[in-house]
């Protein structure tokens, strides 16, 4: 693995789903995504089964990238917040930590105000989460097995079949 | 970078198809979405402009199934070829695992791919990243089309490195996969081995540390910045001991004003004076910092009337008043009246330090039309 890898282990996963239920309970929101600023998906709690939450994380992630360009054009390092409102529902985006995104999606049965501030509580003790994960990480890296490799190319032969 | 996810377990690789515009980067991605199994992928997201040219990038995920107890998930995108997008290509970069370069085989169209492999090259190195680190294939695209530049004529220019290339066809489909095929082990290759040193991909920090936005109190001694044209004309105001926080400021700017204008014709006096200003606007503090509320029973007195009364030499009465009506254009009402009631010591006596009864905005603006009602009543001007 390269050095910067994400990896994420099953007991942080607990925590921090545990830390989205939280907020979907307190802010009454439909659904919390963590997405990886390169648009890979972490984790997601709440109604998401009809959501093609891969292309959510990929999409999310690229509007937040492209707000960050904005905040440079205009002077600031990057915007924290992004707030995307519909007629029914709506995405609060907020930055967590160096590189992740916690994105809420909720409608008219809750304010943006009450989503904002659990958003704010839990992007701070995720970020807590994500240092602890960095240390890790650095302290010993993870690796997958050894013929991943070698398996997965006969199966993409198998896959990828004009 | 690539996501190992012990929860979900799950891999999920970053490959992005990177080429000169109309070069097949998309055809690339539908064609590859057209044709695998749909257990394999998911949508096809194109943010394209109306007339189907990409506008930030497409996006296909595939998932080739579970290997060694790992879902291998791989997310495809390509980014927009025009020049002109060059912004959100670089965005589209961020933590890439393994590249696709789509170049065009056509002979006039050769200029168009070495900018943008030099673009490539460019971008990459603002995320850190270089180009000889990264799994990258290259793909000579559009051999279909008749009086195409061959590999061989391609090669020279193009790959010197000696990456794996592949002859293809978007549109008809041959070497697509091969493609695709080849970096996708590449890039499972490279997660094996780890390849990378990490200094060698040391991503600049996204959350550098910010500047602390500088508080009214600590932003004094940059206030106090021009001091070497203290020392050019003392300014008389500068023998008052005790002066409030904010007065230093004011006179500050004055003192180049009157510095500067000394020193060209003393004829354009006031415009050179306004030219300094404008050159050395002073910093603001927060207007809430320095609202003090002043409580004045017979607010007769403007602040003009203080000046001219504390004013010492006709010399300095251009600058002076014209220090006072910037300063009244800066600040708001409240603070003015706080200036200006530290400025005389008589006033000071009268300041509420704690716990004012009102808002100290409020307060100021019932101050304000007090005197006003007293001005009206006693017509004094």
């Amino acid at each position: 693995m390269s050095d910067d890898s994400l990896i994420i282990y099953e007991e942080e996963i607990e925590r921090i789903d545990s830390l989205l239920t939280k907020l979907l309970k307190g802010a009454e929101a439909k659904c919390a995504l963590l997405v990886d600023k390169d648009g890979h998906l972490i984790t997601r709690q709440g109604f998401t089964h009809s959501l093609d939450t891969t292309a959510l994380a990929a999409l999310l992630a690229g509007s937040f990238a492209s707000t960050k360009e904005i905040a440079r054009l205009v002077g600031e390092m990057e915007f924290s917040v992004l707030f995307h409102q519909g007629k029914k529902d709506h995405i609060h985006m907020s930055l967590v930590g160096e590189r992740s995104i916690l994105a809420v999606i909720f409608d008219d049965r809750t304010t943006i105000g009450m989503v904002r501030l659990y958003a704010k509580e839990t992007a701070d003790e995720l970020a807590k989460i994500f240092t602890g994960m960095t240390d890790r990480s650095q302290r010993g890296r993870a690796e997958v097995s050894a013929d991943f490799a070698a398996t997965a190319g006969n199966k993409l032969d198998d896959i990828f079949k004009d | 970078m690539v996501s190992i996810n012990y929860a979900t377990r799950e891999v999920s690789c970053k490959i992005v198809y990177y080429g000169p515009g109309l070069s097949g980067k998309t055809t690339n991605l539908q064609y590859v979405h057209q044709k695998v199994p749909p257990s394999t992928k998911g949508k096809l997201i194109s943010l394209a402009t109306d007339a189907d040219r990409t506008l930030y990038f497409d996006f296909l995920p595939i998932n080739i199934g579970a290997i060694n107890g790992f879902a291998a998930k791989f997310q495809l995108y390509t980014v927009p070829g025009q020049v002109y997008y060059n912004a959100t290509r670089k965005l589209v970069l961020r933590g890439v695992d393994g590249l696709v370069f789509v170049a065009d085989s056509q002979p006039d169209k050769m200029d168009e791919n070495i900018e943008s492999l030099n673009n490539l090259k460019e971008n990459l190195a603002e995320y850190g990243y270089d180009l000889d680190e990264i799994p990258i294939v290259i793909q000579y695209n559009k051999q279909d089309l008749p009086a195409v530049l061959s590999p061989d004529d391609l090669r020279p220019v193009l790959n010197r490195t000696g990456w794996p290339e592949f002859k293809a066809s978007a549109t008809e489909g041959f070497g697509v996969f091969d493609t695709l095929k080849c970096i996708l082990k590449l890039v499972l290759d490279k997660a094996k081995t780890g390849g990378v040193s990490p200094s060698q991909r040391s991503v600049p920090s996204v959350s550098a540390p910010v500047q602390p936005v500088p508080t009214a109190v600590e932003s004094q001694p940059e206030v106090r910045m021009p001091a070497a044209r203290e020392t050019v004309v003392p300014h008389p105001y500068e023998e008052k001991p005790a002066q409030p926080v904010r007065e230093p400021v004011l006179e500050t700017v004055g003192q180049g004003a009157v510095a500067e204008s000394t020193e060209s014709d003393g004829d354009e006096y006031p415009k050179a004076t306004a030219e300094a200003n404008l050159e050395n606007p002073a910093p603001q503090p927060s207007p809430v910092a320095d609202i003090r509320p002043v409580y004045r029973p017979f607010p007769g007195n403007t602040r003009e009337d203080e000046e001219q009364m504390s004013r010492p030499s006709p010399g300095t009465r251009a600058s002076t008043e014209y220090v006072s009506m910037s300063d009244q254009i800066r600040k708001p009402r409240a603070e003015q009246t706080a200036a200006s009631a530290g400025q005389s010591d008589r006033d000071k006596p009268y300041a509420v330090p704690e716990s004012p009864r009102m808002a100290p905005p409020l307060k100021a603006e019932t101050a304000r039309k007090k005197r006003s009602f007293f001005k009206r009543l006693f017509g004094l001007k």
